[in-house]
């Protein structure tokens, strides 16, 4: 009877309802963005995290500032460069089994035609999925207090590039493959659809008017600034821009455990703890003794973790969320008052029915239970409109703000709408409490 | 003997402002028995309905209703003694608007209990609204409405009917079939209590109380109110 009331009512009052629902709607609609981009990005975010390890850049120290100014590199300096040939010693430091992938960088900008356009692009060189040679000499590292490690590294070769700490680089058509001498790159996705270029067409780079023909191997989709780049290997970058054997950076994929208070101690430098701390803290897996080691293999490079940039963009990406957080709050409190509004219009043109319902033996509860019915009805159809206009313009921001499409959260539907219910129930409460007040002496009155 | 249905005693009951509706009225009626309340505008019959109807609480006095005195009952013992003791018949009918016949009558069957399809339609059907059980009340005519709350006040088999103008909104030939209800109504044993101006009504019931300036007119005593339509006080709640 309950529902058949509730049904009948809501059927035979559609325009009043709507106004209901669409207030829930607008509050929803917007937590359901709120939630659909803070679930989503928290969720990238930890994957690029996960995916990268603990993410290291070494570089060479002292890198001197250098600036492009139409496709010129002006530096205040000679510009430093890491070798090529040092990198395999990454896979003899201490914690070399921890070194999951690395890959190193050389990159300048191009000129890329294809048959129908031309750009100035950043050509960047790098491994893709490369087999190196390991070393097979032991090593001997002498430690403060006398303490000496001996590390005997793995024989043979390893596998590493893009493909294995970059998991989330999606390409279209094929990966380049190191170990065939193949003219091919991988064109960033944006850029592509710029040159209007698609797997297997011709491409040409041209460096300080020298032209090089290429084919497009494969699209790739990052996510980030490699869609707007064209990626070749380390070995075509090098011969482009002349630089034999060099490499500007290598990022570094190693397996860490948190810092913690020996980490933290360490962190001002590691020089000043006593000798046995100092021990402990190189021989345990902290991003910044895995740092410390590859610094001492690579000659005159820095290395940090990439963390800090990841840092920087949580803090900005929290910054949006607490901002999208207030407008969340303030739409449903707007939401609550348009419920509250349109409550009270209806408990007003009810109040005879009202009357009347307690002239029969209703007692309050039961009709504030059909009145709260009504709230949730309403909450719940607002919801789901809410949900599905909040999914639309979370892709919206999703593609303005953040230029990637989101992969929504099935926890998403519920949270939404137990959120629009809560604010249809609140919103109900004082008119509901108005409707219990009504007299129906006062509301029948005969004439 | 027959027993003693209702029993108001010294019953003042004052609105806000002073104004006293009813002054001191005692008065009794038997189970079965079908009694006429009379008189004009601003007399308390109303009021008196409430009370008898448990809507309301005397401001001094005594109402009792099949031996209880409900003046002592709190909030929703009164709505249970409603939706058990008492069936309402309202001159305005009250029927709620976006239900149907049926649903209007199986809404005070949930209020007292459990909804059953079968027994409203019966109910409908013994007011001769078996045709229209699925009408709207605004697709229904004023004596049609009517008999749906007429058929509403009786299916919980209420010990007592009370009504406050049932025919005053309804043509002769409406009134006609809404009296011969009261009149089986009457024939079953229920306890009839109908507030009325129209003397024929009154004429049908075994008695008539007449009230005045909130105060029973004790028969042979002088009436000094005038007939309907006459200056009044404005005092009836």
């Amino acid at each position: 009877m309950l529902i058949r009331i509730l049904w009948r009512s809501l059927e035979r009052r559609k325009a009043r309802i709507l106004l209901a629902v669409l207030a829930v709607a607008l509050g929803a609609a917007l937590a359901t963005a709120l939630l659909a981009i803070s679930l989503d990005i928290t969720d990238k975010m930890g994957k690029e995290l996960k995916a990268f390890g603990a993410n290291i850049v070494a570089a060479p120290k002292d890198r001197p500032l250098a600036v492009e100014i139409a496709g010129m590199r002006y530096s205040n300096g000679e510009t430093a460069y890491l070798n090529e040939s040092d990198l395999p010693k990454l896979k003899t430091i201490f914690w070399r089994n921890n070194i999951v992938g690395f890959a190193p960088f050389l990159s300048g900008a191009v000129e890329v035609s294809s048959s129908l356009a031309t750009q100035r692009v950043l050509l960047v060189g790098t491994w893709f999925d490369k087999d190196i040679p390991v070393p097979t000499a032991k090593r001997q590292i002498l430690l403060p207090g006398n303490a000496v490690r001996e590390v005997t590294p793995d024989s043979g070769t390893f596998t590493t590039g893009m493909k294995s700490i970059a998991s989330w680089w999606h390409v279209e058509g094929t990966w380049i493959n190191d170990r065939s001498p193949e003219q091919g790159v991988l064109v960033g996705r944006a850029l592509a659809q710029q040159l209007q270029v698609h797997v297997g067409d011709p491409l040409q780079v041209t460096y300080q008017e020298r032209g090089y023909p290429m084919t497009v191997a494969g699209i790739l989709s990052t996510g980030g600034v490699e869609d707007h780049q064209v990626l070749g290997e380390l070995a075509t970058a090098q011969k482009i821009f002349d630089l034999p054997g060099k490499v500007e950076r290598v990022q570094i994929s190693a397996l860490v455990k948190p810092d913690d208070a020996l980490a933290l101690r360490a962190k001002r430098d590691p020089k000043s703890l006593p000798p046995e701390d100092f021990v402990t803290w190189y021989c345990s897996p902290y991003i910044d003794a895995v740092t410390f080691q590859v610094e001492e293999v690579l000659p005159g490079s820095e290395a940090r973790p990439i963390r800090q940039i990841a840092e920087a963009e949580g803090a900005f990406l929290s910054r949006i969320g607490l901002t999208l957080a207030l407008v969340t709050i303030i739409a449903l409190a707007v939401s609550a008052l348009g419920v509250m509004a349109t409550m009270t219009a209806t408990v007003m043109e009810r109040r005879t029915e009202v009357g009347l319902m307690k002239a029969l033996g209703g007692q309050d509860l039961q009709i504030a239970v059909q009145f709260m019915l009504e709230a949730t009805a309403f909450g719940l159809l607002g919801g789901v409109l809410g949900y599905a206009a909040g999914l639309g313009l979370a892709a919206l921001i999703g593609q303005s703000v953040f230029a990637s499409s989101l992969t929504f959260n099935p926890l998403i539907l519920p949270i939404t709408l137990g959120i629009a219910v809560a604010i249809a129930v609140l919103g109900s409460l004082a008119p509901v409490r108005q409707a219990m007040q009504v007299n129906p002496v006062v509301t029948l009155r005969g004439e | 003997m027959t027993k003693k249905m209702i029993e108001v005693r010294q019953a003042t009951k004052e609105y806000a402002g002073g104004t006293r509706a009813l002054d001191g009225v005692s008065l009794d009626i038997l189970q079965g028995e079908w009694v006429a309340i009379m008189g004009p505008s601003g007399s308390g019959k109303t009021t008196l309905l409430n009370l008898l109807s448990c809507l309301d609480r005397p401001t001094s006095g005594t109402v009792g209703i099949d031996g209880a005195d409900v003046t002592r009952l709190a909030a929703n013992q009164m709505a249970q003694f409603r939706r058990e003791k008492v069936g309402l018949v309202f001159q305005q009918f009250h029927l709620v608007p976006y239900l149907t016949a049926l649903e209007n009558v199986m809404l005070a069957q949930y209020f007292h209990s459990m909804p059953d399809a079968d027994e409203a339609r019966h109910a409908l059907e013994e007011v001769g609204l078996g045709a229209r059980l699925h009408h709207l009340p605004s697709h229904l005519s004023g004596g049609e409405q009517q008999r749906v709350c007429i058929a509403r006040a009786l299916i919980n088999q209420p010990q007592v009917i009370l009504a406050d103008e049932p025919t005053g909104n309804l043509d002769e030939a409406n009134e006609e079939i809404v009296l011969d209800l009261f009149r089986n109504m009457h024939a079953q044993g229920h306890t009839l209590v109908v507030v009325t101006h129209d003397p024929t009504v009154s004429a049908m019931a075994d008695r008539t109380i007449r009230l005045e300036h909130g105060r029973v007119v004790e028969p042979g005593e002088a009436m000094t109110a005038m007939p309907t339509g006459a200056p009044r006080v404005l005092q009836q709640a």
